[in-house]
């Protein structure tokens, strides 16, 4: 088998939308971070921006299916749909099993989509680089709307946050009360609240974030509307749908989508410096010094790990060069 | 290693899946006899889109001895009957999967 990736040629073949070159620059700029930038700069002159939409909840609220029924919809209206499905890696078994794709069955023939699955492990600049890495190249392959759905568990949660410019939030009923939400800080990231599988009610779980919603104050001038869906039957995904468009225009007509993009950038600016100078600093202070370190530490007391970490930098000195 | 477990696909939807996550290795478990259909369709439709050299291929399921030289034949790179044993896969993975 070949492993072989002619840049040029995946580039030439990408831009004739062939979805096998997509598919192997994911992986390219996956395993080779350094390749980016000769990848990204072909595409320098393109102007093309995709709407971004995250998807975020715990598990087992239906977040596959119900990506299933928006694009079931969205594709009837003629648009693509380029979806980044992250599925968390086992602690234990250090692999992923990436089973989403089972539910997206029926959709993943059409030739408007493109699907990509990721696991929360193995990316080197962990999984929001990768998130960055895929949406950017589905940008530049012309895709109108990118669909990233996440579970929203901990700080990817989060992370993908500063990634999208429409974070739709799906519950289901039995979730726990006003609190609890609350606690879990998701009322403070949706653009959208979805209540999901409303065919086992869920009437007082919406009208629970609908106060809340009340007791918020939106400087954006965006108040999140609450959605109720049950994605099996695809009852109340038209609505949602609706609340998408109204969102995107939101953020076109105000000043928000500029804003929006200005913190998907920065977030990914930092990111990208600080995996910099982790490598930078790899090649100052090696992994013996290191465990030498940890020994001493052990040794000589662990009181004193401080004040041997500050030895360490005291041999490494960083300059910034001035300019011209 | 990552897996993408695709549960009952058609092929269409095997290769699809296989050519979207740009995977190494495409496995089919296949427990109903009909291993040479299935094998069939797989390998030729991997190559009318061209991409059969792009992926190391593997069966495994109730398959009968004497049809792994078969198997071979049409293209898969080994095959797995009752009573294989996982690190032989893998091994034959890491051995065959070149990055």
């Amino acid at each position: 088998m070949k492993r072989n990736y002619d840049i040029d040629d995946l580039i030439n073949r990408f831009r004739q939308k062939d979805k096998i070159a997509l598919a192997r620059l994911i992986t390219l700029i996956e395993n080779q971070p350094d390749k980016a930038s000769t990848i990204f700069k072909h595409f320098e002159n393109l102007n093309h921006d995709s709407h971004i939409i995250g998807i975020t909840g715990s598990p087992g609220v239906g977040k596959s299916t119900l990506t299933k029924a928006i694009c079931k919809i969205l594709l009837e209206e003629g648009k693509s749909i380029g979806i980044i499905s992250v599925d968390p890696t086992s602690p234990f078994s250090g692999g992923a099993f990436l089973g989403d794709r089972v539910r997206m069955t029926e959709i993943s023939l059409h030739p408007n989509i493109f699907i990509r699955s990721l696991a929360s492990r193995g990316f080197r600049g962990g999984i929001s680089r990768a998130v960055l890495d895929i949406s950017l190249l589905y940008e530049a392959f012309g895709i109108d709307i990118i669909i990233i759905e996440t579970v929203g568990v901990g700080q990817s949660e989060f992370e993908i946050y500063n990634l999208v410019y429409t974070t739709i939030v799906v519950m289901v009923p039995g979730y726990g009360d006003a609190i609890q939400m609350q606690k879990a800080g998701i009322i403070e990231i949706g653009d959208i609240y979805d209540v999901n599988k409303k065919d086992l009610g869920g009437e007082d779980i919406a009208a629970n974030i609908d106060v809340m919603l009340d007791d918020s104050s939106f400087q954006s001038g965006w108040r999140p509307p609450v959605a109720m869906t049950n994605s099996i039957t695809g009852e109340g995904v038209d609505e949602l749908i609706e609340y998408i468009k109204d969102h995107e225009e939101h953020l076109k007509l105000s000043e928000l989508l500029k804003e929006k993009k200005q913190r998907r950038f920065a977030y990914k600016i930092k990111e990208l410096m600080y995996y910099r100078i982790e490598q930078i600093l790899g090649s100052l202070i090696s992994e013996e010094e290191i465990n030498q370190t940890s020994i001493n530490v052990v040794n000589e007391g662990k009181f004193k790990i401080y004040e041997m970490v500050h030895d360490i930098f005291s041999n490494v000195k960083f300059e910034k060069k001035k300019k011209g | 290693m990552e897996l993408i477990f695709g549960g009952f696909q058609n092929i269409e939807q095997i290769v699809q899946a296989a050519i979207h996550e740009d995977v190494d290795v495409i496995g089919l478990s296949i427990h109903s006899g009909a291993h040479f259909a299935y094998t069939e369709q797989l390998i030729n439709l991997l190559k009318e889109k061209g991409v059969l050299d792009h992926f190391l291929i593997l069966v495994g399921g109730v398959i009968p001895a004497r049809d792994f030289q078969k198997l071979k034949d049409i293209g898969v790179s080994n095959v797995y009957g009752p009573g294989s044993r996982v690190s032989d896969i893998v091994n034959f993975i890491k051995t065959n999967v070149k990055k």
